[in-house]
């Protein structure tokens, strides 16, 4: 491990209450920039805690969460006395993709033009992204669609065409693959692959490592929250 | 019955010109509780912690709360010798809206802020996992809820459209000025003059069926 720290945790834990057993319990963990990270285990085992920790989409204000430790995102703290604290580059350099994600309601432009308008694209900038998001995720035929007129992987596909129009550099991915036919997977794979050859650092959480665990050059095993398996650091 | 329907098809001018005045005197209070309605819907639902759950139980309470009461309330500032009496609202069509406004408001704010609150949570996220502006988040937000929002508004009219104690007592039932239809409704059952009344009632009923459509239309829309 000789490369830049993008993320590093020191006696990280999460519980979703008080009292309520922790979600996550991490001693120590590095993630380095460029790095394509698997996250591997079964469903409650941390993977998309530790993703939206990440991306300080947790601990969330007001719901109680228990957040202790230390996580640090290239060197600044995202949690401050058990609430979340966002540096200014977090946003703008990070982004999560939800398991199933959310594909806002008014079809396929829509969605391309918020992730677009988000990055602060308009006009021709920003059609030239979208096109070329939906391009490197096969939709391109599909700009046209509504959201009712998508299946599973044409959504989970536009998901990624989103985060890849957002711009950021640091992709958080939720099981990326999963519940999508075998074509929409091997695209996603094979979208992935090109990503993390082009520089992009991306953390994603799988069930399906014989599918997506050649994308990644670190695989971290989960079980019950703490990392009991850590290959290709 | 018969005559209750001649009077509305031969084109009645007082039976028109009350229904007229009500549809507009409810339509202005409507659109003027969406202003502070809808924003303050918003506010409250994507206010965390527990001021939310205080805001949107009073707000919920103060929606449920009689008309005569709301009236009187506002009596109490435009009246003459009231804090806003100078403004002469008392028994003018003026004071029948702001009244109105008082009734709709609660409601849009609640109906749209329980819409908010019902939407997926992802959506939420997503929108901050893409660094939305605040105004960006706004209008993302009222488009993935504008279902709630018409749904909102929709039942305010007809709550203002179907209430009495505020018309009478702002308006104070004056003819061809600030008669609506529920308070001549009243005033004919009263005199035993029951064609008018039944005339308007039957408006009023086609009115009840047709926000009951639209809310349920958008209700599946929604879904």
């Amino acid at each position: 491990m000789n490369g830049k720290a993008l993320y590093s945790c020191e006696d990280l834990s999460f519980a979703y209450g008080p009292g309520q057993p922790p979600a996550l319990s991490i001693p120590s963990l590095r993630i380095e920039e460029g790095q394509c990270v698997a996250l591997l285990g079964p469903n409650g085992s941390g993977k998309t805690t530790l993703l939206k920790l990440f991306n300080g989409l947790l601990p969330e204000s007001g719901r109680g969460c228990a957040c202790g430790g230390t996580l640090l995102f290239r060197g600044e703290s995202l949690v401050r006395g058990g609430e979340r604290f966002l540096p200014r580059s977090l946003r703008r350099d990070t982004i999560y993709m939800h398991q199933q994600p959310y594909v806002l309601s008014g079809g396929v432009a829509r969605n391309m033009a918020f992730a677009c308008g988000a990055r602060g694209l308009s006009g021709r900038a920003a059609a030239e992204t979208a096109r070329e998001a939906l391009r490197l995720v096969g939709l391109e035929a599909l700009a046209g669609r509504r959201r009712r007129g998508l299946s599973g992987g044409e959504a989970q596909r536009l998901a990624l065409a989103r985060v890849i129009a957002s711009g950021a550099g640091i992709l958080l991915l939720d099981e990326p693959t999963a519940g999508v036919d075998a074509a929409s997977r091997d695209r996603i794979a094979e979208t992935l692959s090109m990503l993390a050859r082009k520089g992009a650092t991306i953390v994603f959480s799988t069930h399906e490592p014989e599918i997506l665990g050649g994308v990644a050059g670190r695989i971290i095993s989960f079980e019950r929250g703490a990392i009991v398996g850590d290959v290709g650091r | 019955m018969a005559q209750a329907f001649e009077l509305l098809f031969r084109g009645d001018a007082e039976t028109w010109g009350i229904i007229g005045r009500s549809l507009a005197f409810s339509f202005f209070a409507t659109i003027f509780s969406i202003i502070p309605g809808v924003p303050l819907g918003v506010l409250i639902a994507w206010k965390p912690g527990r001021g939310k759950r205080f805001a949107a139980s009073f707000i919920h309470a103060i929606s449920a709360v009689p008309t005569v009461v709301v009236g009187l309330f506002v009596y109490s500032f435009i009246s003459r010798s009231g804090p806003l009496g100078f403004l002469g609202f008392l028994y003018a069509p003026a004071g029948v809206v702001l009244g109105q406004f008082f009734l709709a408001t609660p409601l849009v704010i609640s109906v749209t802020c329980a819409g908010l609150e019902a939407l997926d949570p992802r959506f939420r996220e997503t929108l901050e996992t893409f660094g939305a502006s605040p105004l960006r988040k706004l209008t993302a937000t009222l488009r993935e809820a504008k279902s709630a929002i018409l749904a909102s508004v929709v039942l305010a009219f007809g709550r203002v459209i179907g209430e009495v104690g505020v018309s009478t007592m702002l308006g104070g039932n004056i003819r061809n000025a600030t008669r609506t239809m529920t308070t001549a409704i009243a005033l004919d059952a009263a005199r035993g003059e029951f064609e008018r009344a039944l005339s308007l009632g039957l408006v009023l009923l086609v009115i009840a069926v047709v926000i009951n459509v639209a809310v349920s239309g958008l209700g599946h829309h929604e879904r």
